[in-house]
């Protein structure tokens, strides 16, 4: 899994311009598989990417069964051929990590990059890790986020 | 679609609410890349020089270069190019942040402001749709509440440039900022802007940015990244302590400027020092769009002194002009004026220069009493309530004082009768580094295009930054034009092509072209790439001197040329600033006059026009 760090966060949304280049060779956030939400006033950075949910949202209302889930690595994939482009997927998932590319007429979510995922390399602040955590552990994450600022 | 460049630029003529979008000159992109060079280049064929800069007929650019929005280290810059409202020069102010990129993704390299609104409007870029939308509700309002108000309009992701009230009521040294805490700062772009009666510019976009040479280019953008976390002024300095790094640095030296110049350390530089904040007030770094340095500064007040608030800052220039030139020690007084340097959209150097010459005057006696009673406290070195105290005036252009610091320094320092207590170049503020410390620094500060600055010729790389074997000698003039010149041609490369600044320091200008060709496609050379630097400033220089701008003008206050600073490294020194002058006008094919010769001209491709 990506798992996001996000107290090393600095907002620079490298991760953001590495995926879209790698998966679609050109530089465009909005085709991105990984956000990272700046919360300015806060003063916390947030990085998010698909969880590949144990239970996935996007997986079970999918029509055509385009998504599936490894049962050894956990990763959650869209199939291209299958997807219709209904974009039901992207209204299921709750942390609308799922996009969706205007050409291709098909959604996507993050796939590691085939294994060498392109946001981690990038990014120099080590905010993200390629791990194979449990996708319910993601709470875990979240509540880190909070933590400097109640420790502060 | 062209690569780097989206090859569009927008095109908005405020008077009659109209937007078109048109081919960019690409001819001019070849000579002058983007940002700084490219925006100059409009600038300098579509308006008279000699127009008020307060008037419709100034224009407005914003400009992106090629590399903005690609993950070019640091590739995430745009500049706000106008004629400037303090200067009467040229302006070109660099902002980071993120509203840079994404109006490459939505389209435009450019966007070029014309005429005045009859009413207050804000312009709404959402990719291909160009909206004016009514901003009578926004005006008045600081800048993050503009932001705030303007997001829940249009686009919860909306990045947004503008602003505030300051701009509005046309403080000649009011900045546009963008995504809250990054600043456009220097010359007034922000009144320009506000003369046109316009808040803001909100963009959406969700488009891309192509690049030709994908895999070399990936492959230039990993090793630069390299060489940014393996240089220590990137990797340490900057990010562990942010520009703030230099503040113990310049103290040891006797470089720092105290009470208007009048000493070169501060006693109470370590409360205000890099170490400090980082100990103290830091909570998190924050990096601007692609950059891997990641110096801001996100802080919060300490607590423990009346003065409270959070947000980004303080850069080095802020430790000087609102610290060390008021002689103010207190950190988070400091913070507190930042941040509402922020809000009510003021350049943060001007302010505080400004404020200095303004405790000076009122030190030695020059400022009338009921003047300075406006003020509601003691206007003297030291006295943190009257810097803050005079940033609120200066915004709203408060009384006959309020409206005197909002014309800056130097025109209030004229009122009084005594204009050579401006320390400033073109009537801009110098920055935080005194020139008679470095006299390179006094070269650059009189040589500016944009008036007193330090990114005209950070001389500090040839001087004290320099390794010990390469330096120049800080104290002495001879040799100093030739390595000027050259860092100037070295930034306007850098601003043009849409990169930080900071990251020069560990990715060489061959590594700058090398990006620059295999995201654009575009051959050139490292000397072409020098030609360009030299071109841009060339045509910067071509404006001035239409202006109206003279040789009268490359000077430094008397201060720095006839008053001895001692202190640190310094002993008696002063800026012998005619011989240095002179050498620079003969190395640039200028005449005695500054104005660049025919065939300096010719063999830079420009026409005088």
């Amino acid at each position: 899994m990506i798992l996001a760090h996000p107290e090393k966060c600095v907002a620079c949304h490298l991760c953001e311009g590495a995926c879209s280049f790698f998966h679609d060779g050109a530089f465009q956030p909005a085709k991105s598989r990984i956000f990272v939400h700046d919360f300015v006033d806060e003063q916390t950075y947030v990085p998010v990417t698909c969880f590949h949910c144990a239970d996935a949202p996007c997986l079970s209302n999918c029509p055509t069964y385009a998504i599936t889930r490894d049962a050894d690595t956990g990763q959650v994939a869209i199939n291209d051929d299958k997807c219709i482009g209904c974009k039901m997927c992207m209204v299921a998932c709750p942390f609308s990590v799922i996009g969706f590319n205007e050409d291709k007429n098909v959604s996507h979510n993050c796939d590691f990059c085939g294994g060498d995922p392109q946001c981690v390399k990038i990014c120099t602040y080590d905010a993200l890790e390629f791990t194979d955590f449990e996708s319910n552990d993601w709470m875990i994450r979240l509540d880190e986020a909070e933590r400097p600022k109640a420790e502060a | 679609m062209p690569n780097g460049w989206t090859g569009k630029i927008l095109r908005v003529n405020l008077t009659e609410g109209r937007a078109t979008t048109e081919d960019l000159n690409m001819a001019w992109a070849r000579q002058y890349v983007g940002g700084r060079g490219l925006g100059t280049r409009y600038l300098y064929e579509e308006m008279d020089p000699s127009a008020d800069a307060l008037s419709p007929e100034n224009k407005v650019i914003f400009a992106t270069g090629p590399l903005t929005g690609t993950y070019a280290p640091t590739g995430g810059r745009y500049m706000v190019i106008c004629k400037s409202p303090l200067t009467d020069a040229v302006a070109c102010s660099n902002s980071g942040g993120y509203w840079g990129p994404e109006l490459k993704f939505a389209g435009y390299d450019m966007v070029i402001l014309e005429g005045r609104s009859t009413n207050p409007v804000y312009l709404w870029i959402n990719n291909d749709i160009v909206e004016f939308r009514d901003a009578d509700h926004l005006w008045g309002k600081n800048t993050e509440e503009s932001e705030d108000a303007i997001r829940r309009e249009t686009d919860p992701q909306a990045r947004i440039s503008g602003i505030g009230v300051a701009g509005e009521k046309l403080n000649r040294f009011a900045c546009v900022i963008n995504d809250k805490t990054r600043a456009a700062g220097r010359s007034g772009v922000g009144a320009a802007m506000g003369s046109k009666n316009i808040k803001a510019i909100a963009v959406r976009g969700t488009g891309a940015v192509e690049v030709a040479d994908q895999l070399r280019f990936g492959e230039l953008v990993f090793a630069s990244m390299q060489m940014i976390n393996e240089s220590p002024t990137t990797a340490k300095a900057l990010r562990g302590m942010g520009t703030a790094s230099t503040v113990a640095f310049a103290n040891s030296i006797g470089m720092l400027p105290t009470n208007n110049f009048q000493k070169g350390q501060f006693e109470l530089a370590d409360n205000v020092s890099g170490q400090t904040i980082a100990n103290t007030v830091l909570n998190r770094n924050k990096g601007c769009y692609s950059c891997p340095i990641g110096c801001a500064r996100v802080t919060e007040t300490s607590g423990e002194t009346k003065w409270h608030g959070h947000g980004e800052g303080p850069e080095y220039e802020t430790i000087y002009g609102l610290g060390t030139d008021c002689g103010v020690g207190e950190l988070d007084a400091v913070l507190y004026g930042n941040y509402a340097c922020n809000l009510y959209g003021i350049d943060t150097i001007s302010a505080g220069g400004t404020v200095a010459v303004a405790m000076e005057l009122a030190e030695r006696g020059y400022i009338p009493a009921e003047d300075l009673a406006e003020i509601g406290t003691d206007l003297k070195f030291g006295n943190a309530d009257a810097v803050i105290r005079c940033l609120e005036m200066m915004t709203t252009r408060e009384g006959k004082f309020g409206d005197l610091l909002a014309e800056g320094g130097y025109r209030l320092a004229e009122h009084y009768g005594h204009a050579e207590l401006f320390m400033g170049s073109k009537k801009q503020d110098f920055a935080a580094y005194d020139p008679r410390a470095a006299k390179g620094m006094g070269l650059g500060y009189a040589t500016s295009n944009r008036g007193g600055c330090h990114m005209r010729g950070y001389s500090m790389k040839v001087e004290w930054f320099a390794p010990m074997e390469e330096r120049l000698d800080p104290f002495a003039e001879e040799g100093k034009a030739a390595a000027i010149i050259k860092l100037q041609h070295d930034a306007a490369g850098i601003d043009s092509v849409g990169m930080c600044d900071f990251s020069a320091y560990a990715v060489p200008p061959e590594r700058q072209v090398e990006l620059y060709e295999t995201c654009t496609g575009e051959e050139t050379s490292r000397e072409e790439w020098d030609k360009i630097g030299e071109r841009i400033w060339n045509l910067e220089r071509l404006f001035n001197n239409r202006a109206g701008l003279t040789r009268q003008d490359d000077s430094l206050p008397p201060r720095m040329t006839d008053e001895p600073l001692s202190g640190g490294a310094v002993q008696n020194q002063v800026v012998a600033l005619e011989g240095m002058l002179a050498e620079y006008y003969r190395l640039r094919g200028w005449d005695n006059d500054g104005n660049p010769s025919a065939e300096t001209l010719e063999r830079l491709d420009i026409q005088p026009g």
